[in-house]
């Protein structure tokens, strides 16, 4: 055989090891699948497809190239090459991590692999969580992953003295302190008043992915059950979330990439594993193959893969959750945080109120539409204040003035202090919504870092008009769009930040809204396209509907919406709808046709059609019912 | 990263030697630029200990997140550092550690142990303080009449004359207990956060105090009342604030935006020594050692060394280092 057929085989056969199906294929139907078997036969396909990508990547005879711990996983999962990779754990664990991000990939190979790994290696694993100093970090999917891997590692080694443990604690001690972690987390925080990190686009891997191996691994049964309840919980709220698996805004943490192409994030990696309605990111996510080799023991409940799946009516959610921890310039440690979403088969709205929620991540309010192809889709439009401000980062960060804003920009959020910045919360924005009508009004500190709003404009609008009435009208999708900017501005291109580290910026198309003054605001509507004739009777609808507005001394706007709500929205006031100002104050945790539970309850109701959950963490009891 | 050496052994070595100084020099210095959880940490970090030839040697764990340090007096062994996660606890002189806080403790910002009552340890937290009485064995919250909210505390030092009297930096001022933190008060209210405070080496009732916005501060009475030293910019943040231990008219004030300010008049003028450190002059920590030579970390650089007190530098070790805190520690409490 000559070279050149020997290189040609080379390349194929490369072509094919890193192959992902479900990446490359045109996507996948989003019409449900009736039958409950086909249905968990499909999601295991989807885990196996995971798992052979992962170890089609694998080159075994450079395993110091090619096998890292998720690598090992997956093989010691596939039940191939124990003796490989046992030396390569012991080779990793030489030069151990520090930190939940290297925690909970070490104990998905400590148990996949205690009964396969030979002596040694799982000595060597041992050996480092007694040797490195792990870091449990600062934010909430931090601990979760720190707490969660702490527990399942000291139940591994149960009755283990302090001086074997890097804690400096026993094994009881780090089991107690990890498991008084972990219930509080989910009794007095998540279940009773919200995550801080709701609907993350990134950050659900780091919370789903400890919940599953509690769920699989934990010998408590106690533990085994949360983790499984809490699976229920997050996925239930991704599935009412989601707009044929796209999660939308908005989102208490997300980057530039998510939050512009939606669905290009690691939630979508979970809607297609889970709900089987959307294509996955390239490389399943990253993070998420960790979920693949344990995926068998988790079965996703009929009733949320049906509110995953049925867009066939409108519906508006409202739920209730947290900000970050404030440890300086806030009278409340988390204060509580508004979300109103509504979807509907062609497009969804969805915006929070309240504080600012995360100083650097977080995406306030957008309108997302469907695409029957999201990828490379940029199916958004919203608008914000380019914020950017020690003193916010001080309120959330033990950290000084100066320091922050040059340190983050280095550390995965390259975007944070660019004057065209589309990602991250401002304390001069204040949002009210209405079903598909979205008020965002701004009243910007003179000498602030930035005295301008952005607002994005997609490359993939279409017709994007600007109307002498003021209005901007767009199509997106099968979504009629109509953006009233209330100040004067100019259009600059959009330039994007590719990637956490990146330090450039580039053209991807789109265009920015930039409009140069203090009092400013937003007013979005949307319908779709069935409602109108044309394009121009939307428009017209729009321009006819009454609208009244000042900038001064506060942005004020009162008007009605293409729903005929007459609406009154004053910067820092409540707003009115139909003469009823809206009293946040009693919104519920989760409220809607789907989800519901009460503030301090502990517990949800799942609600879809005939079938109902109930998720009770006062009980720790999952209810099935099925009503006539 | 395994432990290089044992911090005692250090102490005894320099304690054989006659003339040897009678302070050592201490640092807690952060060499892992741009380290953010999940990424490789890839030098030495954590506390740095000058030897009598100047070297600075590595001792303890390897921690990007440690903040301060402090030592039993009666026995250098035991060791405390406040850290990303809390507190933890040294026993044998830095071969072992434990974490001492329990889960809803974090970002230990300082930490002080009561010379007076050595099994006394003050932890400074993003909200409130915690207090050991048993050498950090167990942490509780001790927070009567610090505010619900304010309550950031940045620095914690313990005076050295009297038993349980501490003082507490916080973000809505300076609290003082006297009582081992069973009771605070607030002496002095300050707009933000207040981020240094410091007890003389000289005159143990002279107190400095540095502010994110209200310039410097100090106290002739114990820390009770407090003037404003007016010749210090209070348009931007002061970051640290230190005495000089061989001179008691001389203070320095580490400053990202004013860079390095001295007063060799016991606060009454201060000057900006900024010359022969590099433009902009970012300085995350300024120290005093021994034998008066004023030391500035500047963010992104390196650590800078002045032998006349800031009128000229030269660059040291420890490239790519941000000094979170320096420490003289007594000798002769050995």
């Amino acid at each position: 055989m000559n070279r050149l057929p020997l290189f040609l085989l080379a390349l194929a056969a490369t072509v094919t090891l890193s192959a992902q199906p479900s990446f490359e294929a045109p996507p996948p139907p989003t019409a449900p699948v009736q039958d409950a078997g086909k249905r968990h036969d499909e999601y295991l396909k989807r885990v196996q497809e995971v798992l052979d990508w992962r170890a089609g990547r694998i080159d075994i005879t450079q395993p110091e190239k090619h096998l890292d711990m998720a690598a090992i996983a997956v093989l010691l999962t596939r039940g191939e090459h124990y003796d490989v990779c046992s030396q390569r754990v012991i080779e990793l664990m030489k030069d151990p991590g520090t930190g939940p991000f290297w925690m909970f990939p070490a104990v998905c190979v400590a148990y996949t692999g205690r009964d396969k790994l030979t002596p040694e290696a799982q000595k060597a694993i041992r050996e480092a969580w007694r040797t490195t100093r792990q870091l449990r970090g600062d934010t909430e999917n931090h601990w979760l992953m720190y707490y969660a891997s702490l527990y399942l590692m000291a139940e591994l080694y149960p009755n283990e003295p302090a001086e074997t443990w890097y804690s400096g604690k026993s094994s009881a001690e780090n089991l107690a302190e990890s498991r008084e972690y972990l219930v509080h987390w989910m009794d007095e925080l998540t279940t009773s008043v919200g995550q801080g990190e709701y609907n993350p686009s990134h950050y659900i891997g780091e919370y789903a992915i400890p919940m599953l191996f509690m769920a699989t691994w934990a010998k408590d049964p106690e533990m085994r059950i949360r983790g499984k309840m809490m699976l229920d919980w997050l996925f239930a709220e991704l599935a009412a979330n989601t707009l044929n698996g796209v999660l939308r805004g908005p989102n208490s943490r997300t980057d530039e990439g998510s939050a512009i192409e939606r669905w290009n994030a690691l939630s979508s990696y979970f809607s297609w594993l889970l709900f089987g309605n959307t294509p996955t990111p390239s490389g399943y996510g990253g993070w998420g193959v960790y979920f693949a080799p344990v995926a068998h023991n988790y079965q996703l409940p009929e009733v949320i893969y049906r509110i995953a799946t049925d867009r066939s009516g409108d519906y508006l959610q409202r739920d209730r959750a947290r900000t970050r921890r404030y440890w300086r310039y806030s009278d409340v440690l988390s204060p509580p945080v508004y979300k109103t979403n509504y979807l509907r088969r062609d497009y969804a709205v969805g915006s929070t109120q309240g504080i600012v929620n995360d100083a650097i991540q977080s995406h306030v309010w957008d309108v997302t539409w469907a695409e029957p192809d999201p990828r490379g889709k940029h199916n958004t439009m919203f608008s914000l204040h380019p914020h950017s401000s020690p003193k916010w980062m001080q309120s959330q960060f033990a950290t000084y003035p100066e320091a922050m804003i040059t340190a983050v920009t280095f550390e995965g959020k390259p975007s944070y202090d660019s004057p065209d910045k589309i990602l991250g919360a401002s304390p001069y924005e204040k949002v009210f919504q209405d079903l598909d009508t979205v008020i965002a009004l701004y009243d910007i500190e003179p000498g602030e870092r930035f005295e301008h709003i952005n607002g994005f404009f997609s490359k993939d609008l279409v017709n994007v008009t600007e109307d002498s009435s003021g209005w901007i009208f767009a199509q997106g999708g099968r979504a009629y769009l109509a953006y009233r900017p209330l100040a004067p501005y100019h259009w600059i291109p959009y330039l994007h930040y590719n990637g956490g580290w990146a330090k450039e910026k580039l053209p991807l198309g789109g265009k920015l809204l930039v409009s140069p003054h203090l009092k400013n605001g937003t007013i979005v509507q949307a319908a779709s396209v069935d409602e109108f004739a044309d394009f121009a009777a939307f428009q017209a609808a729009i321009k006819a509907l009454p609208l009244r507005f000042a900038l001064d001394p506060v942005p004020t706007v009162t008007m009605q919406t293409l729903r005929g709500k007459q609406v009154t929205f004053t910067y820092g006031q409540t707003p009115v709808i139909d003469g009823q100002p809206l009293d946040y104050s009693k919104w519920k945790l989760f409220e809607g046709p789907y989800l519901n539970a009460e503030v301090g309850g502990r517990k949800m109701t799942i609600t879809h059609g005939h079938l109902k959950r109930i998720l009770d963490f006062n009980t720790l009891t999952i209810t099935d019912q099925v009503t006539k | 990263m395994r432990i290089k050496t044992l911090f005692a052994s250090l102490f005894l070595a320099a304690a054989a030697q006659a003339a040897a100084p009678v302070y050592d020099f201490i640092i807690c210095a952060n060499i892992n630029r741009n380290y953010v959880i999940g990424s490789k940490i890839t030098t030495l970090n954590g506390v740095y200990i000058r030897d009598d030839a100047g070297a600075w040697t590595h001792h303890g764990y390897n921690d990007t997140g440690i903040t301060a340090v402090a030592f039993d007096p009666r026995d250098r062994n035991v060791v405390y550092t406040s850290a990303m996660n809390g507190l933890w606890r040294s026993l044998d002189g830095g071969k072992t550690w434990r974490m001492c806080n329990s889960w809803d403790m974090t970002e230990g910002r300082d930490v002080a142990v009561d010379p007076n009552a050595p099994d006394h340890v003050y932890l400074a937290i993003t909200d409130g303080v915690a207090v050991s009485t048993d050498r950090a064995q167990t942490l509780v919250r001790k927070e009567n009449g610090l505010p619900a909210r304010g309550k950031y505390t940045q620095a914690i030092k313990v005076d050295r004359t009297q038993a349980g009297r501490v003082l507490a930096a916080c973000e809505i001022g300076i609290y003082l207990t006297e009582d081992g933190a069973n009771n605070w008060r607030q002496v002095l209210a300050t707009k933000e956060t207040v981020t240094d405070i410091q007890q003389s080496p000289h005159d143990p009732a002279v107190w400095l105090a540095a502010t994110q916005s209200a310039g410097a501060f100090i106290s002739r009475d114990s820390g009770v009342t407090w003037q404003n030293l007016p010749g210090v910019p209070s348009d931007r943040a002061l970051y640290n604030i230190t005495f000089d231990v061989t001179n008691p008219q001389r203070f320095a004030i580490g400053s990202w935006a004013h860079g390095v300010l001295t007063s060799e008049d016991g606060g009454a003028t201060w000057t900006a020594r900024n010359a022969g450190l590099p433009e902009g002059h970012c300085v995350w920590r300024v120290g005093v050692d021994p034998e008066g030579r004023l030391y500035a970390s500047v963010v992104k650089e390196t650590l800078y060394v002045s032998d006349d007190f800031g009128r000229t530098w030269r660059r040291d070790a420890l490239e790519g280092s941000l000094v979170n805190s320096f420490l003289l520690l007594p000798r002769a409490a050995q």
